[in-house]
C-alpha cells in the first residue's frame, strides 16, 4: 500500500510552502502599501486565505477523496480541460522557477556577490528535481525536517525585545498607505501555497484531520509573519522601514552573539530550505497536472522536462527588479488560481451531485 | 545510460562547487576598521563643489614593529574624492590588499562636515550589504583625519583604541552608542533627532568630548561631557553610571557627592495645555554614595534625605538648562515628538509643524534621587 500523509506533516508542509522568500520583504511591503501599523492588515490577509481554505475544504468534502483531475475530467470536455491544465502547469512551473531565481539572486547579493547566479540556480534545481521525483510522501518528510531546521530561528526575535519601542508603532493606522489594491495583492502572495493542497486529496489518510492541518499551517504562517512584522515596526521607525529593501535580513544582521556577529549570512543560507520547499511543491503540482495532461508519459521525464524548462526560463530575468516584476504578475495569476480552481470544482461537484451534499 | 548520466552530473557538480569563484583569502584582504570623513582642505565654499577627504585604517599585525600605536602595526590610507565610494577606489590604488568593509567598526566625521550634514555618506554605508548596521557613528571635534592619522603611543592601535573606548563609555552611558541603525532610525523618524558621541584629540590621548546633537543630519550643538550622564537620564533608562555632583550651585560651597552604580528610570507624560503641550518627565534615580565631602552626616536619615534633595535639585537644574538650549536650537534629541505624536490623531500631528511647536512646549522635570546605601565604613 502506498504511504499516506499524516495531518501533522500536511500542516508543516503548508507552512513551509507558504513561508518563503517573501518574508524577507514583507515588513517593508506592509509599511509601503498599508502605511502606519501595516502589520495589523496581516490579519485581514490571513482571513482571506482562511476563507480560501474553507472553499478548498468544501471541495474536499464534496469530492470524497477523489483527485481534482478526476473531477474535472469527468465533467468537462477535453477542449476546456486541455488549456486549463496548460495554464496550471505553466503558472505553477514559472512561479516555482522565478521564486527560486529570486532567492538565488538575494543569496548572491549577500553571500557570493560575484558568483554567477545561474551556477547556484543549477545546483538548487538539482536538489529540487531529486526531491520531486521521490514523490509527495518523501517531500512532506523532507518538509518536516526542514521545518525544524528553520523554525527555531523565530526565537531570535526575542533578541529584539530590548530595542522594541511601542512608541515607534505610533497611534496611526493605515495612514500614508499607497496602492492599497495592487500592493495588497502583492502582500497576499506571501500567503499563497496552501492552494496546492487541492492536489493532496488522494494522498491523505485521515479525512478529519486533513483540513484542520491546512488551517493550522496557515495559522502558523500568520503567526510567524505577525511576529516578524510587529518586531520590524517596533524596532525601526516607519519611514525607515519603507526604505529598507530587505528588513528581515537587516534585522538578522543586527544580532550580535558573544562569539560571532554578522550571522545573517548563515541564516540566508538556512532559509534555502524554506525557498526550496516552495519551489519543490509548485513544480510537483505542475508535474502532477502535466501527468494528467499526458497520462502515458513517465513522471520522471515530465519532472525533468519541467525543471529544465524552468531553468531555461529563469535565464531571462537577470536582475532582482525584473524578477520581482515577473513574480508580481505570476503572483496575481496564482491568486486567481487559488480562488478560481476551488470555485470551479465546487460548481462542477454541485451540478454533479445535484446540490445534495453542498450544505 | 542512467549511470553514465549520473556520473557525468556528479563530476560536473564537483567541478562547479570547487570552482571557487568568490575567493576571500584572509591574508589578501584589507579589513577596514575605521573610516574618517572630512571636507578636503582648501575646498570650495560652495558645498556642491566640495571634495571629501577620506581615510581608512587597516590593522596589519604583520607590518611594523612592537605592539600598540607606537609600533604602527596598521596601514593608514588617505584619498581625496568626490564621493565616498569613489574615494574607496582611490584608496585601493595605494595598497596591495583587497579592501573590504565587513569588519568596519567605526566611522568618524569631522566637525565641519557634520555641520553640513552627513546623511549622504551614511546612505552609502547603509546601502552596502557587507557593512553591519552596528557600525558606530562618531563626531570628531576638529579634524577626523588628523585624529585617526595620529599614533597614540600608550594605547592600542588608533582605530581599535577609539572603538574600545566608545564601547566602554557607552556601556556606562556617558555617551550614547550611536550605530548606523540608530542614526538611520532617528533620522527618518519625525519625532526625534539623532545624536552621536563626540571625541577629540588631547595630546597623547583621545578624549570623549560630550554628545553631538543633530537636527536631521546636521550637527547643531553639543552636550558637555560633565552633563552627559544627566542628558542620558533625560533620554532613556540607565543601568549603570557614576554621577559627580558639585553642590555649589545649590548654595553649598565645597560640598561634593559622587553617586555610583546609578540606576535611573524615566517616564514621560504629555498633557495638552492651552493649545500647547506640557511634558512632564519623571526621572527616578537610585545609587550608592561612595564619596561625600561636606558637613552633613551620611548616617543621619535626615541629612541623607537632604543630600537626596540637593542632588535631585542639581539634576533638575542641569536638565532644565539643557532642554532650554535644545529648544532654542530646535533639536529634539530627547524624542519628545514621539511621545506627543502618541497622543494625537494623524491629521493633528501632520498639521502641526513639530520643530516650531517644540520650541514652545513646556517641559518639566521631576527628579527623585534615592540613596540606596552609603558604603561599608562609617565615620
Amino acid at each position: 500500500m502506498r504511504e499516506k500523509l499524516h495531518p501533522f506533516h500536511v500542516g508543516l508542509l503548508v507552512f513551509m510552502v507558504q513561508a518563503g522568500v517573501v518574508s524577507i520583504f514583507l515588513p517593508r511591503m506592509l509599511a509601503q502599501y498599508m502605511g502606519y501599523n501595516g502589520w495589523v492588515s496581516l490579519l485581514l490577509f490571513s482571513a482571506v486565505a482562511t476563507f480560501n481554505i474553507f472553499l478548498i475544504s468544501v471541495v474536499y468534502r464534496l469530492s470524497d477523496g477523489k483527485s481534482i483531475f478526476q473531477i474535472i475530467e469527468q465533467s468537462l470536455p477535453k477542449v476546456i480541460v486541455f488549456p486549463l491544465y496548460t495554464v496550471l502547469v505553466s503558472v505553477w512551473t514559472l512561479i516555482g522557477c522565478i521564486a527560486a531565481k529570486q532567492y538565488i539572486l538575494l543569496f548572491t547579493v549577500f553571500v557570493f556577490p560575484t558568483t554567477p547566479p545561474m551556477y547556484m540556480k543549477f545546483l538548487f534545481d538539482i536538489i529540487a528535481y531529486s526531491l520531486i521525483t521521490k514523490g509527495i510522501y518523501n517531500i512532506s518528510k523532507a518538509a518536516t525536517v526542514f521545518f525544524w531546521m528553520v523554525i527555531w530561528t523565530a526565537l531570535l526575535l526575542l533578541f529584539f525585545l530590548k530595542g522594541f519601542e511601542w512608541v515607534n508603532l505610533t497611534p496611526f493606522f493605515f495612514k500614508e498607505s499607497s496602492d492599497v489594491i495592487v500592493g495588497g495583492l502583492s502582500i497576499f502572495t506571501a500567503f499563497l501555497g496552501y492552494e496546492l493542497v487541492l492536489l493532496l486529496f488522494p494522498y491523505v489518510n485521515s479525512k478529519k484531520g486533513f483540513m484542520s492541518a491546512v488551517y493550522f499551517g496557515n495559522f502558523l504562517t500568520t503567526f510567524i509573519y505577525l511576529a516578524i512584522c510587529l518586531t520590524c515596526f517596533g524596532f525601526y521607525s516607519f519611514k525607515q522601514l519603507t526604505r529598507m529593501k530587505f528588513p528581515l535580513i537587516d534585522l538578522l544582521a543586527y544580532i550580535r552573539l558573544p562569539f560571532v556577529e554578522r550571522v545573517e549570512n548563515i541564516f540566508i543560507a538556512l532559509y534555502l530550505v524554506s525557498a526550496l520547499m516552495s519551489i519543490t511543491m509548485y513544480i510537483w503540482a505542475a508535474s502532477e497536472t502535466a501527468q494528467s495532461l499526458i497520462p502515458r508519459a513517465s513522471k520522471r521525464w515530465i519532472t525533468g522536462v519541467l525543471v529544465c524548462g524552468a531553468f531555461a526560463v529563469s535565464w531571462i530575468p537577470d536582475v532582482l527588479s525584473e524578477v520581482e516584476l515577473w513574480l508580481k504578475y505570476l503572483g496575481y495569476m496564482a491568486s486567481g488560481i487559488a480562488f478560481g480552481l476551488p470555485l470551479l470544482l465546487i460548481a462542477i461537484l454541485a451540478i454533479n451531485n445535484g446540490g445534495k451534499k453542498l450544505v | 545510460m542512467y549511470k553514465v548520466l549520473r556520473l557525468f552530473l556528479t563530476v560536473l557538480l564537483f567541478g562547479i562547487v570547487t570552482g571557487c569563484g568568490d575567493q576571500r583569502i584572509l591574508e589578501k584582504l584589507g579589513l577596514i576598521q575605521t573610516t574618517s570623513y572630512d571636507i578636503a582642505p582648501g575646498s570650495d565654499e560652495d558645498e556642491s563643489k566640495q571634495k571629501l577627504l577620506i581615510s581608512v585604517t587597516i590593522p596589519r599585525p604583520d607590518s611594523g614593529t612592537g605592539t600598540g600605536s607606537g609600533g604602527v602595526n596598521r596601514e593608514f590610507l588617505t584619498a581625496i574624492a568626490q564621493t565616498s565610494k569613489g574615494g574607496r577606489v582611490n584608496l585601493s590604488r595605494q595598497t596591495e590588499l583587497q579592501l573590504v568593509s565587513g569588519q568596519l567598526r567605526n566611522t568618524l566625521f569631522g566637525l565641519s562636515l557634520a555641520k553640513q550634514g552627513i546623511w549622504e555618506h551614511i546612505d552609502t554605508l547603509v546601502r552596502d550589504p557587507s557593512i553591519s548596521p552596528k557600525v558606530k557613528i562618531t563626531v570628531v571635534n576638529g579634524n577626523a583625519h588628523d585624529l585617526l592619522a595620529k599614533n597614540y603611543p600608550f594605547h592600542p592601535r588608533t582605530g581599535q583604541y577609539i572603538d574600545r573606548m566608545l564601547e566602554k563609555e557607552s556601556h556606562s552611558q556617558v555617551v550614547p552608542s550611536t550605530t548606523l541603525y540608530q542614526f538611520t532610525k532617528d533620522y527618518f523618524d519625525d519625532g526625534i533627532d539623532p545624536i552621536a558621541p563626540m571625541i577629540k584629540e588631547a595630546g597623547d590621548n583621545v578624549k570623549i568630548d560630550g554628545v553631538a546633537l543633530f537636527q536631521k543630519d546636521r550637527y547643531i550643538m553639543k552636550i558637555e561631557p560633565k552633563q552627559a550622564l544627566i542628558f542620558a537620564m533625560m533620554r532613556t533608562d540607565i543601568k549603570q553610571g557614576d554621577l559627580n555632583v558639585d553642590l555649589s550651585g545649590q548654595n553649598r560651597n565645597n560640598e561634593h557627592v559622587t553617586l555610583s552604580s546609578l540606576v535611573s528610570h524615566r517616564s514621560v507624560h504629555v498633557t495638552p495645555h492651552n493649545g500647547n503641550f506640557r511634558v512632564d518627565i519623571n526621572i527616578k534615580v537610585s545609587g550608592s554614595v561612595l564619596e561625600y565631602i561636606g558637613v552633613l552626616d551620611l548616617e543621619n536619615d535626615k541629612d541623607r534625605s537632604t543630600i537626596e534633595k540637593l542632588v535631585s535639585e542639581y539634576v533638575q537644574a542641569n536638565a532644565n538648562e539643557m532642554i532650554a538650549v535644545m529648544q532654542k536650537n530646535r533639536v529634539d534629541s530627547l524624542g519628545l515628538g514621539k511621545n506627543i505624536r502618541s497622543t494625537l490623531h494623524y491629521a493633528q500631528w501632520h498639521k502641526m509643524n513639530w520643530p516650531d511647536t517644540y520650541q514652545r512646549i513646556e517641559v518639566k522635570f521631576h527628579v527623585n534621587v534615592r540613596i540606596k546605601d552609603y558604603g561599608m565604613f562609617t565615620k
